[in-house]
């Protein structure tokens, strides 16, 4: 009895008192004033939500998670089916070359698309040696488009992966069972595969999308002055303006997003489990 | 088979879309021209260039030996802690399970925050205390994840025949279940590793004033505008990374599978 405890406790603590406790703390400073009033305020709170560009800026950044989540699932879902259903030698290297990115530098990934994007760089001599670009600019670097970009190519594998677990539990036999039933090809896969495999794409979703709301160094690199998020924001509150307690405000709101964000998509996928 | 040939071209533009990026910028790292011009003409000078840069020799020092304190401390407490709660019930074990996920929900950038208003609070600067512990907070649930995986394949009816040979319970566990355990105690390390040694945000948040990490050195190089010599060090972190991928992928290959399963 004891010993287990003692075993298990200073991870425990360090989870508790690392993770869970500053959040509260976190908290406690968005109700105090920058200014230097004294007790508690709702000012920070109060400033966040009168300003239309903070909630231009949550807007925006709700949008930007949303498209590059919705962008992964298009991008990765039928890549997932592929190494699960229709590839089967050579699987593992595919997985394989899928997780290497997953797991190499994501400020580097980002950094990469820089030299791409770049006006004058490697896409748009690329671009123009195919006759695909004519002169000017390529105007994509420090935009909300090169965001995009070096988002969904983050945070895509995610998608994959989280998908291909569940469509490899899927047994052929069931598909050759819809088959043989009369059902076609767009059939099986809405009413068969789809409600199968959903469990995947929601958790996929959940991985992209939460980072995604608290993303500020690829909309940083990648967006330039057009990058602002909800993200960059609380960044620059905490090092250029050294408004800490509206910092703290801005980033327990963005808390909430989360959380709200996660539950919904918990009840889909719980809803799903049920009807299935 | 046309189904096939669809997949593997579909596969092969998925590929590219990944891959095609940090080749490019392995190669530029080579190309003698400052701005990634081409026509490509073959040069080292920016590795040379990178090696005689101190600053970023130091911080990437900086970093390996704050990766390598993040893995120690991850695997040790990691595998403390599912040796432990195996002997729990499950609506406890339940609750341990969303505690170690729950660094994993949280946007990095609350994490750090919240750590640095830790501080404030206790009124301490910021300091490698606290910047080793946020990055033990967000590398354990990796590291905790391949240890557990493993624990689970394990059969515990070994582990039971050797305290019916009369080993006691460390003899068992020096002889029998470290032994199972450490290619997998190996693999985590090298996760936590890896995401300690890349972790920008964290490091950002509680760097001490003055010292700088590798991914903050080349965040801020980023920032102030192109230096060739981040292509040659990012190239040198990608190589590094896929060869530990590859050790991680050899060391773990049937439990990795199984995860995916």
């Amino acid at each position: 009895m004891k010993k287990k405890a003692l075993l298990v406790s200073p991870a425990m603590f360090i989870l508790i008192a690392f993770a869970v406790v500053p959040l509260f703390i976190m908290l406690y400073f968005s109700f105090i004033s920058d200014g230097g009033v004294p007790g508690f305020t709702l000012e920070n709170y109060a400033r966040f939500f009168s300003k239309p560009l903070y909630l231009a800026l949550t807007w925006k950044t709700i949008k930007m998670s949303a498209l590059v989540t919705l962008i992964s699932i298009l991008v990765g879902y039928p890549m997932a089916y592929i190494i699960a259903k229709i590839i089967k030698s050579g699987r593992e290297i595919l997985l394989l070359l899928i997780i290497i990115p997953f797991w190499s530098s994501q400020l580097v990934r980002a950094y990469s698309w820089m030299n791409l994007l770049r006006d004058g760089g490697i896409l748009q001599d690329f671009l123009a040696k195919l006759h695909l670009f004519k002169g000017g600019e390529l105007g994509i670097l420090f935009t909300q488009t090169a965001v995009i970009i070096g988002l969904v190519h983050i945070f895509c594998p995610y998608m994959i992966i989280t998908s291909y677990m569940t469509l490899e539990k899927i047994d052929d036999s069931v598909l050759e069972a819809s088959k043989s039933l009369g059902a076609n090809p767009i059939t099986t896969f809405l009413r068969v595969i789809l409600p199968m495999s959903k469990a995947g794409i929601v958790t996929g979703a959940i991985l992209i999308f939460v980072p995604c709301l608290g993303s500020f160094v690829e909309p940083r690199i990648l967006g330039g002055v057009n990058g602002s998020v909800i993200g960059t924001v609380i960044q620059d509150q905490f090092f250029e303006i050294y408004g800490w307690n509206f910092g703290a405000a801005i980033a327990f709101i963005l808390l909430a997003m989360v959380l709200v964000s996660m539950g919904v998509m918990s009840a889909v996928n719980r809803r799903g489990e049920e009807n299935g | 088979m046309a189904k096939k040939i669809i997949g593997w071209f579909y596969s092969i533009i998925i590929l590219i879309f990944f891959y095609a990026p940090v080749a490019v910028l392995m190669a530029m790292s080579f190309n003698k021209s400052r701005y990634g011009a081409l026509p490509f003409e073959f040069s080292t000078e920016w590795y040379r260039v990178l090696f005689s840069n101190q600053k970023l020799i130091q911080a990437a020092l900086d970093s390996l030996a704050i990766a390598a304190v993040t893995a120690v401390l991850c695997v040790v407490l990691g595998t403390a802690m599912m040796l432990g709660q195996r002997e729990f019930n499950s609506r406890v074990k339940a609750f341990f399970n969303s505690l170690v996920v729950f660094p994993l929900v949280i946007p990095w950038i609350i994490l750090g925050l919240s750590l640095l208003l830790l501080l404030r609070a206790l009124g301490l600067d910021r300091n490698y205390a606290m910047l080793l512990i946020g990055h033990v907070v967000v590398s354990f649930p990796y590291a905790v994840m391949v240890i557990g995986a493993r624990l689970e394949d394990m059969n515990s009816e070994i582990q039971e025949a050797s305290y019916n040979l009369g080993a006691n319970e460390w003899t068992t566990f020096k002889r029998i279940t470290l032994p199972m355990l450490s290619p997998a105690m190996l693999a985590g390390g090298f996760l936590a590793f890896m995401i300690s040694f890349d972790n920008f945000v964290l490091s950002y948040f509680l760097i001490p004033t003055g010292k700088t990490t590798l991914p903050i050195e080349i965040y801020s190089s980023i920032k102030f505008g192109f230096t060739p010599e981040i292509n040659a060090i990012s190239s040198i972190i990608l190589a590094a990374t896929l060869l530990m991928i590859t050790v991680i992928a050899v060391l773990m290959r049937s439990s990795l599978m199984r995860m995916f399963k």
